[in-house]
């Protein structure tokens, strides 16, 4: 499989002092604050936080999905403007197409890029055989199952030949066993493409095993906290898991992610009328004692 | 051969050797297969449910219901019942039959049917059209939705009945007044339906179609109308019905011609048997459509039949 990534090292994501904000019931809510990150060609970067920190909301924008109101975002050097075949997603929730067969679901970016019929067919079997799909090309999506069903789904996405991957949780809804096959299926598969990833989960050990570098998100709103390298050696098996460097990275992450969900917590309950509570015990405090 | 002789009515099967445990396992197998129902043994209890699943129960109580209904007309009307509702006029079974055999032999009846068939597809057809063309504009563009929507609130109410007088004069022959009124009939249900449909299509499959370079136009053609083609169809299944309805009302007021005129004539004319004949006809014909449609919705959406859940 040639993608332009192998050839040319190019899928560089640049994102500067972004805002974004948005209008929820009249009120303005910040959802990302002055946020600056770089994924670098060929590099597998996971954004990592607690829920409603706005890690979804940023890469939404990095599709291309959502506007920012401030900052610089780009793409090897060209601003986002909106949605592109360039930037490959992977959704949380199931996003093929039921309608059609997993082939057409496969084909339909290079469909759209205009290119013949049986170039097409013959690309999504390709990559459906390397996927280990083949066999269910002419299957709808409701006879697979979760875990086939994100995979057809990273499949789409892949295509088309983008420069980069951008994952929301893909694997969020799937039962443990499924989704540990799912993260050794797409490291090997980085490891074969060598392309850009921006991975956003809230499962640490997810983030460490298939990362390079992490950036830990504050609770709303979103800044980062940290940027995290992993030292792991590639390629990641999944008894690295057990090593005890595995683990200390889980610790160190467990506790800055930890601090930030009960700051997100904290700020619910002040939100949620426990204001006598709240400033006894503000969410610094509670970090402290716990 | 000794162990045969022991068990005779659970025989080894021949390839295998006999061993002590194969008239243990055998039954625990049959129960994992077929359950208790498939062991051979005593009859098993007559159960009502399976009978009905059978397919035969089904038929048996099917033509039960229609046999039924049969009797009661045959009874009421060889009688002539009369407690408030009054079956002395009302023709019995065997007229009816004899006036389906008169039928066949004059091209009236035949006419009459291919008339009406022929305005409802004309009516249908173009609001199934302009129906769907304008329910996924106003369901996918907000201009269109402030544009058109007060304009049709206004009409909606007005059943397309109501129309007849106005359609008359609106146009220059009957003919197409009276498809115009079953047009007005079948446009609304498909209309509202459509854009119930284009509404209703998952965000995140507009965002997947976007994200892999889909235009407005690709959006529109592979995503939106496939998205909202159930609630469509479902339009078009309650559009065909009341289109029906349209037409044989506006046959039956304003009609030369149509299987709602040949009914509403054959009271004028005192043929009382063809008045059954009518209404069973339009019957006939409106379950017709009603399969055609759904035999339609089967062919283009095969991916339904699929999704968990679908009754088989």
């Amino acid at each position: 499989m040639s993608t332009p990534s192998l050839d040319s090292p190019s899928g560089h994501i640049e994102v500067r002092d972004l805002d974004i904000s948005f209008k929820a019931r009249g009120a303005t809510v910040q959802a990302v604050k002055s946020v600056s990150l770089d994924v670098r060609p060929g590099e597998f970067v996971s954004l990592i936080g607690p829920s409603g920190c706005g890690k979804s909301t940023l890469m939404n924008a990095v599709a291309g999905f959502t506007g920012a109101d401030g900052g610089v975002l780009t793409l090897d050097g060209r601003p986002i403007t909106g949605p592109g075949s360039d930037r490959g997603v992977v959704f949380q929730q199931y996003s093929l197409f039921p309608w059609m067969t997993v082939r057409k679901n496969v084909e339909f970016g290079l469909k759209m890029k205009k290119v013949p019929p049986s170039q097409r067919e013959s690309q999504a079997r390709t990559l459906l055989g390397l996927a280990g799909l083949l066999a269910f090309e002419n299957h709808f999506p409701a006879q697979l199952s979760g875990g086939m069903k994100q995979r057809v789904g990273i499949v789409r996405a892949l295509a088309t030949s983008p420069q980069v991957l951008l994952m929301d949780e893909p694997f969020g809804a799937l039962d443990s066993q499924t989704r540990s096959v799912m993260q050794e299926i797409l490291t090997n598969m980085w490891q074969r493409l060598r392309l850009s990833v921006l991975f956003i989960t809230h499962d640490i050990e997810e983030a460490i095993f298939l990362s390079d570098r992490i950036y830990v998100m504050t609770a709303r709103p979103g800044r980062i906290k940290a940027d995290i390298k992993v030292p792991l050696p590639r390629p990641r098996t999944p008894d690295m898991m057990d090593t005890p460097e595995f683990a200390s990275l889980v610790r160190s992450l467990k506790k800055l992610i930890r601090e930030e969900s009960l700051a997100a917590m904290g700020g619910e309950l002040r939100g949620g009328g426990y204001a006598g509570l709240s400033t006894e015990i503000g969410p610094e405090g509670v970090a402290h004692v716990l | 051969m000794a162990l045969m002789d022991r068990h005779p009515m659970t025989p080894p099967p021949a390839a295998a050797p006999p061993h002590p445990t194969v008239p243990i396992r055998q039954p625990r197998l049959e129960a994992i297969e077929g359950g208790a129902a498939a062991r051979p043994g005593p009859v098993a209890p007559f159960s009502l449910k399976r009978w009905l699943e059978s397919g035969i129960g089904g038929a048996v109580l099917g033509s039960l219901s229609i046999a039924a209904v049969l009797l009661a007309w045959y009874l009421a009307t060889r009688y002539k019942v009369e407690f408030y509702i009054r079956f002395g006029n009302i023709p019995t079974p065997a007229d009816v039959w004899r006036s389906i055999l008169d039928v066949t032999h004059s091209t009236k009846y035949a006419v009459n049917i291919g008339i009406s068939v022929r305005r409802v597809l004309i009516g249908f057809c173009g609001a199934a059209v302009v129906g769907t063309v304008l329910g996924v504009m106003v369901g996918r563009y907000r201009i269109f939705r402030s544009l058109a929507l007060p304009a049709m609130e206004l009409f909606r109410p007005i059943p397309a009945i109501a129309w007849v007088p106005m359609a008359i004069m609106l146009w220059p022959n009957n003919e197409v007044s009276i498809s115009f009124i079953t047009f007005l009939g079948a446009f609304f249900p498909i209309l509202l339906n459509t854009i119930h449909g284009v509404e209703s299509v998952d965000g995140v499959l507009l965002r997947a179609a976007h994200s892999l370079g889909a235009k407005e136009k690709d959006v529109i053609l592979y995503v939106v109308l496939p998205g909202a083609l159930p609630h469509i169809f479902t339009g078009l299944a309650v559009g065909m019905g009341v289109a029906w309805v349209s037409l044989i009302a506006a046959e039956m007021i304003s009609g030369q011609f149509g299987i709602g005129y040949f009914t509403w004539e054959a009271y004028s004319l005192i043929s009382y048997p063809d008045i059954a004949l009518g209404m069973i006809t339009i019957g006939v014909l409106g379950l017709v459509c009603s399969k055609a449609i759904d035999m339609c919705s089967k062919l283009a959406m095969p991916w339904l039949a699929l999704a968990a859940g679908a009754a088989k």
